[in-house]
């Protein structure tokens, strides 16, 4: 700082000032820049450079974390092989109830009009029932239930016969 | 302005003193009147509630609740058809527990189901709605929404045989007390903690309700332990109008009786003014209603009739209400699910 004074320093910025780049120069920076590193990476030889780029590679690879890796692995499988258990377990059949009603189903041969001459034989007997007595309130959780008082009497008597 | 002389001193000071202790007696005796109101009603609830129960349904759109209270130490429970009619799968709350219920009847034309618990249960007894009177004090126990059993205190606000152009097969009690959602079924209690009627539904923003009297009720359940089912009766009388003149205080004339029915076989006549149905008094084409609703098909109902300047007594032999044949009466045990179906011996005789 010493060699120059401020009117010297004054004198510099002010040439700088008036400093261009010469033309294409922003436009070919990068395209010059990648040159200069190609240029400068071909000076040093070729098992340098692949001997800097597996150490980088080593570098990169977390070595301690590589070793949790397996107990990850392990603990994904058992908690994939328990979901899958829970998931693709039988549903329990439902209980047929022995006091439900029979309930006339269609026959066998659907394609045939069925009519009251039909024999007896040809007709099946569904022993399902509408609702099976395991199906209790609890199922039903997802809706609320329904408190009952209706607005009106269901009683009703339209004429007066009797 | 003059001061007033030690006799008139005297006088107000006597009347000053008479007003404070006669209205200190008024408060006193208001306040006694509303504790003794709280305690009756607390007393009521207290005996009944043991055999009030929560009632845990399942019909075709989802889980229903509602209310219903044991009548004997078997398990037999009474409830409003909305409740216990056409749902199935029942579950019964009381006394800490729950417990599966089964359907007995179910009976839409007086709005009751009755339906059975296999335990020893705890029960109210059976009172007279007939001796209430207007204005009578009545309590509820019901379960409304989530909540826990609850007392509703009114007072009877009328005998109602129609609402809003509907007439009801019997006459139903309108209550004024609050009743929620999730107490239909509830006992309506007598202040002798005795059960005069079920409530049915409630009424213009649940501040009142209807009830059916329980002699409908216990009419229903006689049926059902005679016969195994709801008999309503038919005797074939097509249309009761309203005389010119009351005879014998009735204006109930019979305008048309059916072809070929037991009212027809047994003699009763076009013209004839009907006196008495049954036990029941008629002096409206109205009171009709009530009274054919206690016929029982099989059963021989004595009808009094005037005809002309005379009195007379017919013998004639109810048969199954048409209507019931049909299954506009009565939910069939067989179509709801969950219901045994019973065995049912039919011997009533068949109905034209």
């Amino acid at each position: 700082m010493d060699e120059f004074n401020d009117n010297e320093i004054a004198r510099l910025l002010r040439l700088k000032r008036y400093e261009q780049p010469p033309p294409a120069y922003f436009e070919n920076f990068l395209h010059e820049f990648h040159r200069r590193q190609r240029d400068e990476l071909l000076r040093q030889p070729l098992w340098r450079i692949c001997l800097e780029r597996a150490h980088n590679f080593m570098l990169q690879l977390d070595i301690r974390s590589l070793a949790s890796y397996p107990t990850a692995v392990a603990a994904m499988l058992v908690c994939a092989a328990i979901f899958s258990l829970k998931v693709y377990q039988q549903p329990e059949t439902a209980r047929v109830a022995s006091q439900s009603p029979l309930t006339l189903s269609v026959p066998v041969n659907s394609d045939q009009e069925w009519n009251l001459a039909s024999p007896v034989s040809t007709q099946i007997f569904r022993t399902q029932p509408l609702r099976s007595f395991r199906e209790s309130a609890q199922t039903h959780r997802a809706a609320p239930p329904r408190y009952v008082l209706d607005s009106v009497p269901v009683s009703y008597e339209p004429t007066f016969k009797f | 302005m003059s001061p007033l002389s030690s006799s008139k001193r005297r006088a107000v000071v006597v009347f000053a003193l008479a007003f404070c202790s006669g209205a200190s007696l008024l408060f006193g005796q208001d306040q006694s009147a509303t504790a003794t109101i709280s305690h009756q009603v607390r007393e009521v609830f207290e005996r009944a509630a043991k055999a009030v129960v929560k009632i845990h349904g399942v019909d075709k759109h989802s889980e229903i609740c509602g209310t219903g209270f044991f009548v004997d130490p078997t398990g037999t429970l009474y409830t409003a058809y909305t409740v216990g009619g056409e749902a199935g799968n029942f579950t019964v709350e009381f006394g800490g527990k729950k417990c599966p219920a089964r359907q007995l009847v179910a009976d839409i034309r007086s709005g009751t189901a009755i339906l059975k618990v296999d335990e020893t249960t705890p029960a109210l007894p059976i009172g007279k709605s007939d001796e209430l009177e207007m204005a009578a004090p009545v309590i509820s126990v019901g379960y409304p929404l989530d909540l826990p059993k609850t007392p509703n205190f009114g007072w009877i606000a009328g005998f109602d045989r129609k609402c809003l152009g509907r007439y009801f097969s019997t006459i139903h009690l309108r209550v004024n007390a609050p009743t929620q959602r999730g107490e239909a079924g509830a006992p309506l209690l007598n202040m002798k903690g005795e059960v005069v009627g079920i409530v049915v539904s409630g009424l213009e923003n649940n501040a009142a309700c209807y009830a059916v009297p329980i002699e409908a009720a216990e009419k229903i359940r006689s049926d059902f332990v005679r016969f195994g089912e709801a008999r309503h009766g038919w005797i074939g009388v097509n249309n009761v109008s309203p005389a010119s003149q009351q005879v014998e205080g009735s204006r109930a004339m019979v305008t048309q009786v059916a072809e070929d029915a037991p009212a027809g076989r047994a003699g009763l006549k076009e013209g004839d003014v009907l006196l008495e149905v049954g036990k029941k008094k008629i002096s409206d084409p109205e009171d009709v209603f009530d009274a054919s609703f206690y016929i029982t098909a099989g059963d021989t109902v004595p009808i009094t009739v005037m005809r002309g300047d005379q009195k007379i007594t017919l013998q004639v032999q109810a048969t199954m209400h048409p209507a019931a044949k049909t299954g506009m009466l009565l939910a069939s045990p067989g179509t709801i699910p969950g219901v045994i179906p019973m065995s049912l011996d039919d011997d009533a005789t068949p109905s034209p």
